[in-house]
Order: C-alpha cells, then structure tokens, then sequence
C-alpha cells in the first residue's frame, strides 16, 4: 500500500532580482523583476507502507523542498503531492501526527530543559496514552542507551547524545513515516553505527516508513533498500542499490592477480586488462547475468595457476557508484526513471 | 482544542526559564532602576512647575504600575517567530499536531507566568519599601485585573501582527523599530496620557497602543470615569486584531518560505 504518492511534482522558488553594482542596489530595492528557480521539477515516485527508502542527490538538489512539501509546510507549485491519501499542506495537523521528522543540524528538544522534559511534552501534543508512553520511553532508552543523560537538560549532551533524543523523539508516537534529513551529519563512528542499528531495527519491527537523506552512503547502505537519486530537481534513478551498480557498471569486479614469476600475457574472454606491471596485472571482470560463477572459472584456467601468489578481488564501494552516478547526471545522461 | 498540551508548552515555558537564576535578579534590579529614573523625573518636574498639575504620589504609582505591566506584554512574540523564520525552527514547529497561534500564545504565558511570580511580584514589593504605592479603592480592583488581562491579550496580538508582516520581509528590524516607537509614545509607559495636548491625547485614544500600560494604571488610580466601557472598547481592539490576524495568517502559511535549507 502507497504511504506516500507523488506525481509530476513541481516547487518554484521566486526571488527578487538583484542588479549588481552602485545603482543596481537601489534599482533592487524598487524593482519588480523575479527570478525563478524550480527546486522540484516534475518528480514522481511512490513509497510504501514499511519501505526504507534513500533520497539522494547533490546539494541544492531540492531534497530538503521535497521533505517540506511532505510534511505540508511548503505548497507546491504543482502537481500532486498525497501522504497516506491526503495532501499534506491542507492537512498539515492530521499529517503531522502520522508523521515523525529529524533534522541533523536542527534540534526538537528544549535546549534549557532536560530530555525527558521535552518527551513529555511530545506525550501531551500527540496524546499518548500513558501505558504507551513509558513502555516507548523505556524501550527508546535502553535500545539508545540514553539512561545516562535522559535527566540531563539538553544544552549539556554531545552531538551524538542529542541526535539519540532527537531520534527517540521523533518516534515517540509511533509515525507511520519517518523523514530523517542527514541524522548522522557530525557524528563518530560509534554513534553513527548505533544510529545505523536502531533505524535498521524500528523500520523492521514497527513497519514504520523510512524516508533519509543523507550524504554519508554508509547510511543508505545500512538503512535503505531503495535509493531515489534527484539532481536538478528531477528524479535520475529509482531502485535498489544493486539495480543501480548495475548502470553504472559498479557491478563489474576489479581482479588483481600477483604471480611469483612474470607468466607473460594472460587474456580472460570475460575480462579487459587494466594495468599490467608483469608479476602484477589488474583485469576487470564485465558481469553478465547468468554467469555469475565465470569469474572464478576464468581464474581457475588460468594456466600455471600454481605461481599465483595473491589475489584480491573488489567490489566498487557504494561511494564510487554513487560519485559516479553523479558524475554521469553532471554529464546530463539520464541513467534511468 | 488539546488544552493538555498547550497548558504543558506554557509549563515547560515556564521552567524553561528557571534555569537562567541570575536573569531573574538582573531583571528585578532594571525594574527598580526604572522606577527609580521615572519618579526621579517626575520629582524634578515637580519642583520646577509652578501649579499643582503633577501629584506626586500618583506619579509614584502610576510609574510602578506601567513598568510593573510592561514586564507582562506579550509583544516580544514576533521575537520568537523572527528567529524561527532565520534559524528555520519554524519547520520544526509546523510539523507538530497543534495551532501555531495557541502554541504561541501558551508559550508567552508561561514566560508572562514566570515573570509575574519572579519578577514582578518581587519588583513591587521592594518599590513599595522605597517608592511607597498609593493601595487601589476595592472598586478599581476588579477592572485593573481585567485590563492586565486585556493588556496581555491585545499585547500578544500585536506582536503577532508583526510577526506575520514579517513573513513577507522576512526581518522585523524596521517594524521593532517602528513598534517600539510607537509604544513608547501611544502606551504612556513615560507620560501619561492625560498630560498629552487634546489633540495627541485624542490620537492615543484612538490605538490599541493606550491598553498596554496607560489604560491600567488609570483604572489602578481610579482616573477614569467608565473603566468597563473602556474595556468594552479594549474587546473591541481584540475583535479586530483577531481578524486581521486570521487574515494574514492564511495568506502568510500560502507563501511560506523557510529560510536555511
């Protein structure tokens, strides 16, 4: 079932036009001339109850326009926008008990009050039962080990204590949709690795809907099964990672082979030489479905195979395949919509 | 209307502020300085003319009255939103279950709370030690509280006002200005309202601006001859604040432009 459906979306900006130079700053200030940007620029895609899904794109793509046109606090200009069958921007209060939002660089809790405060306050705006309340309250505090700093006013935690609350927070009464805008911007490893866990697990066990953008693709690898790419305010892919390895060729496999001895020239039908240093020679495996055991059988016929010392063999990283999708949209080729 | 959860803004407001000790004495000792250069004024003043236009003892009054209700205007709202609309908070705050306005609202009445229990109270206990206050006739009291409550009301509205026209400039810097003069001048915060020329007393008794700090302390010292129609006439303020308010606030939620990302 659709939680959230979008059709040929479209966000124009509208700014003043401003004139450079000694008068161009008085010719501003009277001037009625606009300048319009489209952030959103005809996007459609639908998202299901219980999906994990990674909105990526550049900066500036129009993902955080995007977020706010969900959650009804910003009118689209045009097209058709609905969250779980209504339109967010009429619906703004009754969206926003279904929905749970976590900005990374912009905090919900009361900064001069401890954490625990501002739960309480999310009990009373959203109505939850009191049972409800603190069996969630427990389960949040030992799942995101906050028992240390949940009496604590805000303003005393660390980056990542704060964004557990915010986390805590946003969940509190139970959304059917999560948006998370970049929720591990600025934090160590260890936290973002526990951040990891926690979405990974909720999004599992509540079937709550998981919406992120974020700029660190560990997070998407973690987290979503589905990557959405936007730049220029369109959508360029929409699939699963593997879907999209594929595209760009990421799913090719880089194969360095280390002999004892020079062997002399190796050819592989299956394969392109890209570097060869004689005892050292780097081949990249071109994937075909099917044919997924090729590669080994390729190696294993190798004739002296006795000599081979080492091999590694690499996977592109999701940093590379991303880098490269956006490398290929720069180059305005559509990968796929 | 979820009147839980507004009554917990106004509480979490309220000991919101409790965590800042120090601003609570800071803020006693500026009441007092106030004071202390109003009377100080009108002392001098006193001396100096010739008739016996000013009465001292009323002046006393009238200036602890003013300063003590400007510590519980809910003006300083638009504050709140202009640095929402900088910072981008507001999204924050547009994606809760609730009223923008009544969270508002509550939210200023926590602070008002808290500052009529730490800061006003103490304010006038301490003046009435060293200024001496003239005590209200028991017919006065009843319409002084309805005219704070007035002055609360219609305060929040007006700098709601302004919040919303800053939605289109998106900075209130020349509005706080213009609102500031304004209510120093129309409130009778410094002179009251019935030492202005017929012409300017006229003027101030046409803007809401009188409630603010004039209208009660007037009631407090019995100066007005129909405190209740005057109160009538401060419902009436409401009444239209409220809808211009409404107004704006629909069309301001159309064009919406969260700043920061």
């Amino acid at each position: 079932m659709a939680i959230i459906q979008i059709n040929q979306l479209v966000k124009e900006y509208r700014t003043n036009k401003r004139f450079t130079g000694s008068f161009g700053l008085i010719k501003s200030l009277f001037s009625s001339e606009y300048v319009y940007t489209r952030a959103v620029d005809g996007i459609s895609f639908s998202i299901d109850a219980g999906e994990s899904v990674g909105y990526l794109g550049p900066n500036g793509a129009g993902k955080s326009t995007m977020i706010k046109m969900l959650t009804g606090i910003l009118v689209p200009t045009s097209g058709d926008i609905q969250v779980d069958g209504k339109v967010p921007y009429r619906n703004r209060k009754e969206i926003a008990r279904k929905i749970g939002v976590v900005f990374g660089q912009r905090s919900q809790l009361w900064w001069d009050l401890p954490v625990i405060d501002s739960f309480e306050l999310h009990k009373h705006i959203y109505n939850i039962s009191a049972s409800d309340y603190n069996n969630r309250v427990n389960q949040y505090v030992e799942l995101l080990d906050m028992a240390s700093f949940v009496h604590k006013p805000v303003r005393q935690l660390s980056l990542g204590q704060r964004m557990r609350a915010e986390i805590a927070l946003a969940l509190l009464h139970h959304p059917e949709i999560l948006f998370l805008d970049e929720p591990t911007i600025g934090l160590d490893v260890i936290a973002k690795h526990n951040i990891r866990n926690f979405l990974r697990q909720i999004n599992q066990e509540t079937n709550v809907a998981i919406m992120l953008t974020t700029h660190d693709l560990k997070d998407i690898e973690e987290i979503c099964d589905r990557i959405i790419i936007v730049n220029h305010g369109q959508a360029v892919f929409d699939g699963d990672i593997y879907h999209l390895k594929k595209e760009i060729g990421g799913i090719n496999k880089q194969v360095t082979i280390e002999f004892h001895v020079d062997p002399g020239e190796i050819a592989f039908p299956n394969a392109l030489l890209i570097c060869d240093e004689g005892v050292r020679k780097k081949f990249e495996f071109i994937h075909h479905d099917g044919e997924e055991n090729s590669l080994m059988r390729s190696i294993m016929s190798i004739p002296n195979v006795e000599q081979i010392k080492d091999i590694s063999i690499e996977d592109m990283s999701i940093e590379e395949i991303i880098h490269q999708a956006f490398v290929n949209l720069t180059q305005n080729s559509k990968i796929r919509v | 209307m979820m009147m839980k959860a507004y009554l917990a803004y106004c509480g979490k407001s309220f000991s919101k502020h409790i965590s800042y000790r120090s601003e609570v004495w800071l803020r006693i000792f500026g009441n007092i300085v106030i004071m202390f250069i109003q009377i100080s004024i009108w002392k001098s003043l006193a001396a100096n003319s010739n008739d016996n236009m000013i009465n001292m003892s009323e002046m006393v009054t009238y200036s602890i009255i003013t300063t003590s209700v400007m510590n519980l205007l809910m003006t300083r709202v638009y504050q709140t939103i202009d640095s929402k609309l900088q910072s981008g908070d507001i999204c924050s705050d547009l994606q809760k279950p609730i009223s923008y306005p009544w969270y508002l609202f509550f939210e200023q009445l926590g602070t008002v709370s808290f500052q009529l229990l730490f800061n006003v109270v103490p304010s006038i206990l301490i003046a009435l030690l060293l200024f001496g206050v003239q005590l209200p006739e028991a017919s006065h009291i009843f319409p002084f509280l309805l005219s704070l409550l007035v002055a609360m009301v219609i305060s929040f509205l007006i700098g709601y006002l302004v919040a919303l026209i800053a939605f289109w400039f998106l900075t209130t810097f020349a509005l706080n200005w213009t609102l500031g003069a304004l209510m120093t001048i129309f409130s009778g915060v410094f002179v009251p309202i019935w030492f202005f020329n017929p012409y300017w007393a006229k003027l101030a008794s046409f803007l809401p601006f009188q409630y603010l700090g004039y209208i009660p302390s007037a009631i407090y010292l019995g100066k007005l001859e129909q405190p209740y129609l005057i109160l009538i006439q401060g419902c009436g303020w409401i009444a239209s604040l409220l809808f211009v308010v409404n107004l704006l606030w629909w069309k301001a939620i159309k064009r919406l432009i969260v700043q920061g990302g």
